[in-house]
């Protein structure tokens, strides 16, 4: 069962966890595609799930609020799969970017 | 009676109310909300200011394009423009996804812009683009970095009604795009028609996170308030999207009582907004939520009116209304005294045509009344036979009046054909706008566009409505995207296309599937639905508003451009459009 965004600030040592990244951004594309979050792969295109620009734009700010940084408008065309974005969330997450 | 431009009506503020907050833009820059105010003495300076600077490089007339993101350097170049007696041109600024580009390409060279303004922050990627064959002697500046003097020495244009003020490039398509021509005659019948059919005031607080350069962000909700003279509170469409709670929390802050969203906006709020968002919600401010643009749902209408009743929203506070880029904006609304009017209708009368409450039946279709018609000649007219119909039956909205655009830029068949309409009586020089509507009791209820509405057997039936029973059909339905239309054969047939989710461990069945939705839609519609097209997510095309695009959508399924999961065709639909032989 998938909920509404919580506020559940990410710890340190959760924020860098790449499976704990991906299995919280999974939950969240969930939501938005009204399906149970077992049906979606972390290596398949969003939008070949059919989510759309508007639901794109949505993420990129839960992403921003939930781990606290500013991400370009284009996230989800610049990093098409939710393994896409684990990548760039932990360079950023670690100084990298 | 002398004529009042819009110039003269925004200077006139600024010389009475110099000080009152004209527009306040609201961005997000990080975690921080960062208010920028522009005050009608500023605005009017930065008019002058920018006016004087056209005034050296351009005739009056010409046209200037404006690729700006929302804020308050579009403002001052809007409005600097028509302070100097040249036409303004608006359109999306290009991005790096590039989508637009083509789009924005085609509009500068159809308006046959003089000079293209933008900010600093666009000024790479704008020149970049403008570097094109025949955009590339279009000079190109940034208003935020130029020094555009003081202006110390403008003086206002001639007012006339006559004279262009803006062009306005609706959703045409790419290749084909048509500027519709707003005069400063019929900008300021419409915004003194928004005055008197809704009632804002002096007083109003209105917020907007429309894109400015859509008619809706435009022109009624930044022209329209610096008619009032109100204040207009603004935020990105972005930053919308982003955080649609910020749009709800602006409320709040600044006790507005004016909006205006689209039906799907509404929905993303109802669904996205947390409860603890909610907790800290004040809608109680609101006199006006307008809801336009696309059709407007009555389900969408209870469900947010029940969602944040606990932050003060009332149901009544709705106000559906109606218009389009060729009537300026506003065509009608709901008036500030009236709840939104919800009728159930008699769906198979519907079919053929004519409107019939059905207060009773459980399977009504409820249609939202997009309100009433003010000092604007409207008919319901036969599209066909061009007689007008009369109350209680559907046909095409036909409009007539001063807020009526003067044509399409530069296009006379268009224009002709789209603005010059002609009735079986005679009576001439009306736009056809070609969405469907019926009038009852005074209401306008707009049912659907023409072009898009299948003929089957002598009833109409609406793409969007087969659409969205075909999505309920199955789980592997749900949450995507189907595409209605009818193709021509022996009869008329109707094409159902739906995206299909693939899954992961148990292949579906696509045959019996098909059979399945061939079945409940028969039964359901009475009418024979041969053509089923299975496709992935993301192959039915829609606009970047979210529409649909059923007509490119119909003809890639005749040309056989698709490439889908499973395709299901009649006989005599394979033999024509899939060279199949008898």
């Amino acid at each position: 069962m998938t909920t509404p965004k919580q506020d559940t600030a990410a710890t340190d040592t959760a924020a860098t966890d790449p499976d704990a990244i991906r299995d919280w951004l999974l939950d969240r594309v969930a939501f938005y595609l009204e399906r149970p979050v077992t049906d979606l792969r972390p290596d398949v295109k969003l939008v070949e799930y059919g989510l759309d620009s508007v639901y794109a734009l949505t993420l990129c700010g839960d992403i921003e609020d939930e781990y606290g940084l500013e991400l370009e408008p284009t996230l989800a065309w610049d990093h098409p799969t939710v393994d896409a974005i684990v990548t760039l969330l932990r360079e950023m997450i670690s100084g990298n970017r | 009676m002398v004529f009042e431009d819009i110039v003269s009506r925004i200077s006139g503020h600024a010389r009475e109310l110099p000080a009152k907050d004209a527009v306040l833009f609201v961005r997000d820059q990080g975690r921080e909300q960062v208010t920028e105010r522009l005050s009608f003495a500023e605005l009017d300076r930065r008019a002058r200011a920018t006016a004087g600077w056209l005034r050296a490089r351009c005739a009056e007339g010409d046209r200037v394009l404006l690729l700006f993101p929302s804020g308050l350097d579009f403002v001052t170049a809007l409005i600097g423009c028509l302070y100097a007696g040249v036409v303004a041109v608006q359109a999306p600024a290009p991005n790096n996804q590039n989508r637009q580009g083509a789009r924005t390409a085609g509009i500068a060279a159809d308006a046959d812009v003089r000079l293209v303004l933008t900010d600093s922050r666009h000024l790479a990627t704008v020149s970049e683009f403008l570097a094109a064959p025949g955009l590339d002697q279009i000079p190109c500046v940034a208003t935020d970095i130029e020094d555009l003097g003081d202006g110390a020495d403008w003086t206002p244009p001639r007012a006339d009604p006559d004279a262009e003020a803006i062009l306005q490039y609706t959703s045409g398509s790419t290749s084909d795009p048509k500027g519709v021509v707003v005069t400063h005659g019929s900008l300021m019948h419409n915004l003194g028609l928004i005055q008197r059919s809704l009632g804002p005031h002096r007083d109003t607080v209105a917020c907007s996170w429309l894109p400015p350069y859509h008619d809706m962000g435009l022109i009624g909700m930044l022209f329209s308030p610096l008619f009032l003279g109100c204040t207009v509170i603004l935020l990105s469409p972005t930053d919308f999207l982003r955080r649609p709670h910020r749009w709800l929390d602006l409320v709040g802050r600044y006790r507005v009582t004016f909006t205006t969203a689209p039906n799907f906006a509404y929905d993303l709020c109802t669904r996205l907004v947390t409860d603890e968002q909610l907790a800290g919600l004040d809608l109680s401010s609101l006199r006006h939520a307008l809801n336009g643009s696309e059709p407007v749902h009555a389900a969408t209408l209870t469900r947010f009116a029940e969602r944040f009743a606990p932050a003060g929203f009332r149901l009544e506070v709705f106000k559906p209304c109606y218009g389009m880029a060729e009537t300026t904006l506003f065509v009608s609304g709901t008036p500030l005294d009236r709840s939104p009017v919800l009728t159930a209708v008699d769906r198979a009368g519907l079919e053929r045509n004519v409107f019939t409450p059905a207060p009773a039946d459980p399977d009504a279709a409820l249609l939202v009344s997009s309100g009433r018609v003010l000092d604007l000649d409207v008919r319901i007219v036969d599209q066909d036979t061009r007689q007008v119909l009369p109350d209680g039956r559907v046909g095409e909205v036909w409009v007539r009046g001063a807020s009526v655009a003067a044509g399409y830029w530069r296009n006379e068949e268009a224009t002709e054909a789209t603005f010059r309409a002609v009735t079986a009586d005679g009576e001439p020089g009306f736009l056809r706008t070609g969405d469907l509507a019926v009038r009852h009791d005074g209401e306008l209820y707009v049912t659907g566009r023409l072009k898009d509405m299948l003929v089957i057997r002598g009833r109409n039936l609406y793409p969007h409505d087969i659409e969205r029973d075909v999505a309920g059909m199955h789980e592997a339905f749900r949450g995507l995207h189907g595409s209605v239309c009818s193709v021509p054969a022996a009869l008329e047939e109707i094409v159902v296309m739906q995206e299909l989710r693939p899954r992961g461990g148990d292949a579906l069945d696509l045959p019996a599937l098909a059979g399945r939705v061939r079945g409940e839609l028969g039964e359901r519609l009475g009418v024979r639905v041969a053509n089923l097209v299975f496709l992935r997510p993301g192959q039915v095309l829609r606009t970047t508003s979210g529409k649909v695009r059923r007509s490119v959508m119909r003809e890639l399924f005749m040309t056989g451009a698709l490439t889908p999961v499973y395709e299901d065709l009649s006989a005599d639909i394979s033999r024509r459009y899939r060279g199949a032989s008898a």
